[in-house]
């Protein structure tokens, strides 16, 4: 059986080795990553999303819901990174999509392709995909307010794109978000508790 | 007695990476202990620990992935995708109730939010009266919760633990005159970095990964992860083992098949998962109740925005709790919000301009999560192969517990306006929001039960219980008073399932106290269970 415990450092240091030694190979994965793929990319994805491969969403998926994240997440107006170029909120969308259950993986692409093909009158039986960028949104906020199936569908498709934009820490500082602390802080590791006594 | 060393950090576990370069053991093998114990969260832990400290061999068996506290990176949307159960993904049929659960060694303890509340007096009696369970009355029953107190370092939360969001739910109670308390939780040293939900990499939270689990193992208990118990053996009508198989966490690689050979087995797998062994092991139940009486304590996440800058992501994550309503109407408020990913759980977040929008005002918001009392009609069903089938998780809000998470809604609107808020976002699929108090009850009004209470409030749940009654009675009940089922001898049940009927506290320190009452019965009776 492998014995995943670590030695402990000695006096004042024990209790930090493992946050020191993590924010090095941070530093160390991301100073690699800037100097073989060039700074420029660090911070950005050189990949249009067209170009990009997608293990588990399929093409027509992928097209409802780039036009989706577009619609949802206007970003670059507001001075944020991307959601389509910068953030790669639909290819997060497809890792994730990899490991839903069978049965979620199912519901995701029947749910993908009735948003994209409910047809409705105000919009002239387009497809989703078919419509301007007005007309877009205000399909995505009468789904939004219309019946239980429509808003539940809209909230859940709303969800994923925005959890899978949000999550990315360059998006952080448009919140005033931190983020992570511990290590910033400086703040010890306690490491596991003492046996009760019996 | 031996001296027993724990060690300073981790917990030994042995991965499906470890298995898969291991030529010892190759694709299919056995492995003999007195106890093997499905499911390492707050019940399993505590069962492994008492175990071997009482001198058996056991074997600890973990479908999630090990996840040590050192390599935590206090970033919620990675931890979700990598330790929690179906990626925050494990819903309803109709996917509009989540239900939240850790799939990692130490279980939801580890991505809890280290909220810790007894069950009352009122509540340990009445299940000793009306299931006759007299070892659970409060009189004998709090011995246990009491020591669990004290393992845990459950202590009530001192002034710097409540933030400026939790300040808020406490100036709305006061101008309300409705009774509030700073909220009990497991932590040591709380570093208030707000980082619950996403593991606590300093472990100062109490959570099963820094003492039951390294407890256990000290006392030689062996922990697998990466391994999914598909049955419970039986021969001749009593368990005798399991079989499990184990896979890759990241490619979903089928690594081995492991069969075990037990004295006992004890599922500590949780409500939801316990009950769907059980059923893919098909084991007679008289009662007709495995897998149902499903209770979930939902609850909706209502939001409110103030004039000034709060910045309630800082401090601790739970600082207070309304418990004005909690014994007469099963509601109990807790402040809350955390990392950005929590706001998205909230009610609707729009779109385009409005979403931005609504996104930047992060600093100004702060979260209460109002849970309501359910009564329990749910139900878990395994349909299909046991290797290949899938799990169900029925429930809808009758119309009864639909006004029940309206009323705990609009209160938690009602405080937040008493306390300040210049707007409340409502926790709806529908786009709701009040911009004053004089506008609530209409807004709420909009939200209507419609078919089965379906895609009306956005809840979830972090307490399913209840689906493998615990009684006297085999007629109407899964478990026998002492923790085994009733017609499958050596095979215990010690987690949330085994709960009597819906509870409105959080569940996690009855559980722990459960799972320590259920060991004491088998230790006591150690003659009857045990081989040797």
């Amino acid at each position: 059986m492998k014995n995943n415990n670590r030695a402990p450092l000695p006096g004042h240091l024990a209790g930090l080795e493992p946050l020191s030694r993590r924010g090095f190979l941070r530093a160390s994965v991301l100073a690699g990553a800037a100097l073989t793929s060039g700074c420029a990319s660090l911070f950005g994805r050189k990949d249009a999303p067209e170009t990009l491969q997608y293990y588990s969403l399929k093409p027509d998926e992928v097209d409802v819901i780039t036009r989706l994240t577009e619609i949802m997440l206007p970003t670059e107006r507001y001075g944020l990174p991307s959601s389509t170029t910068v953030v790669p909120t639909v290819k997060n969308i497809d890792i994730m999509a990899q490991r839903f259950p069978e049965q979620t993986r199912e519901l995701l692409g029947l749910g993908i392709w009735v948003f994209n093909n409910r047809p409705m009158m105000s919009f002239k039986f387009k497809k989703f995909t078919s419509l301007s960028d007005a007309k877009a949104l205000e399909y995505v906020n009468a789904m939004q307010e219309g019946a239980f199936f429509e808003r539940g569908l809209m909230t859940t498709l709303k969800a994923l794109i925005a959890l899978n934009y949000w999550r990315d820490e360059r998006t952080w500082p448009g919140l005033e978000y931190h983020g992570p602390v511990t290590e910033t802080w400086g703040v010890r590791r306690l490491g596991n508790a003492p046996l009760p006594r019996a | 007695m031996a001296f027993v060393r724990v060690p300073r950090d981790g917990v030994p576990v042995t991965q499906a990476k470890d298995v898969a370069l291991d030529p010892s053991l190759g694709k299919r093998f056995t492995l003999k202990t007195d106890v093997v114990v499905v499911g390492s969260g707050a019940a399993g832990s505590m069962v492994a620990y008492e175990m071997a400290k009482a001198g058996r061999d056991v074997l600890v068996l973990e479908s999630g992935r090990y996840y040590p506290s050192s390599e935590f990176t206090e970033h919620l949307g990675d931890t979700m995708t990598k330790i929690y159960q179906d990626q925050v993904g494990q819903v309803n049929t109709t996917a509009d109730i989540i239900f939240v659960q850790g799939a990692c060694v130490g279980g939801s303890t580890v991505v809890g939010a280290c909220v810790m509340e007894e069950p009352g007096d009122k509540v340990l009696d009445g299940w000793a009266e009306k299931y006759g369970l007299d070892a659970l009355s409060a009189e004998k029953f709090r011995p246990y919760l009491d020591k669990v107190a004290e393992e845990l370092q459950i202590h009530t939360n001192e002034a710097h633990e409540i933030n400026a969001c939790a300040h808020k739910v406490i100036q709305g109670c006061e101008k309300m005159q409705f009774s509030w308390k700073p909220a009990q939780r497991n932590v040591k040293q709380c570093a208030l970095t707000g980082h619950c939900l996403a593991g606590c990499p300093s472990d100062r939270k109490m959570s099963s990964l820094v003492t039951h689990l390294p407890w256990a193992s000290a006392y030689g208990a062996r922990i697998f992860s990466d391994t999914e118990v598909i049955r419970v053996k039986t021969l001749d009508g009593r368990a005798r083992g399991v079989e499990a198989r184990i896979v890759d966490p990241d490619s979903g690689a089928h690594v081995a098949d492991m069969n075990v050979d037990a004295d006992m087995v004890v599922l500590a797998a949780g409500g939801i998962h316990t009950p769907l062994i059980l059923q893919r092991s098909q084991v007679p139940d008289r009662s007709g109740q495995l897998g149902r009486n499903l209770a979930i304590q939902p609850f909706t996440q209502v939001l409110g925005k103030f004039k000034e800058p709060l910045y309630g992501f800082r401090g601790a994550l739970v600082g207070v709790q309304v418990d004005e309503f909690t014994h007469t109407d099963g509601y109990t408020i807790f402040s809350g919000l955390a990392e950005p990913e929590s706001l998205l759980a909230q009610g609707d977040m729009k779109a385009g301009q409005a979403h931005i929008e609504f996104m930047k005002d992060y600093k100004y918001y702060a979260g209460v999560n109002a849970f309501s009392k359910d009564l329990g009609n749910g139900y878990v069903k395994w349909d299909g192969d046991a290797y290949s089938g899938s799990k169900t998780i029925h429930y809808n809000p009758s119309r009864e517990e639909f006004e029940n998470m309206k009323a705990s809604a609009a209160l938690a609107a009602r405080i937040f306006f008493s306390g300040g808020a210049e707007k409340v976002y409502l926790p709806t699929f529908q786009s709701l929001q009040a911009n004053s108090v004089f506008e609530l009850d209409e807004k709420m009004d909009k939200v209507d039960y419609g078919i089965k209470g379906m895609y009306t409030f956005r809840s979830n749940s972090f307490s399913p219980h209840g689906t493998c009654r615990m009684g006297a009675d085999p007629y109407e009940s899964v478990v026998s008073p002492t923790g085994e089922m009733h017609d499958t001898p050596g095979l215990f049940v010690a987690d949330a399932s085994l709960l009597p009927e819906s509870m409105s506290a959080p569940i996690q320190w009855t559980v722990h106290a459960l799972a320590k009452y259920v060991s004491d019965q088998i230790n006591n009776n150690a003659s009857n269970y045990f081989i040797s």
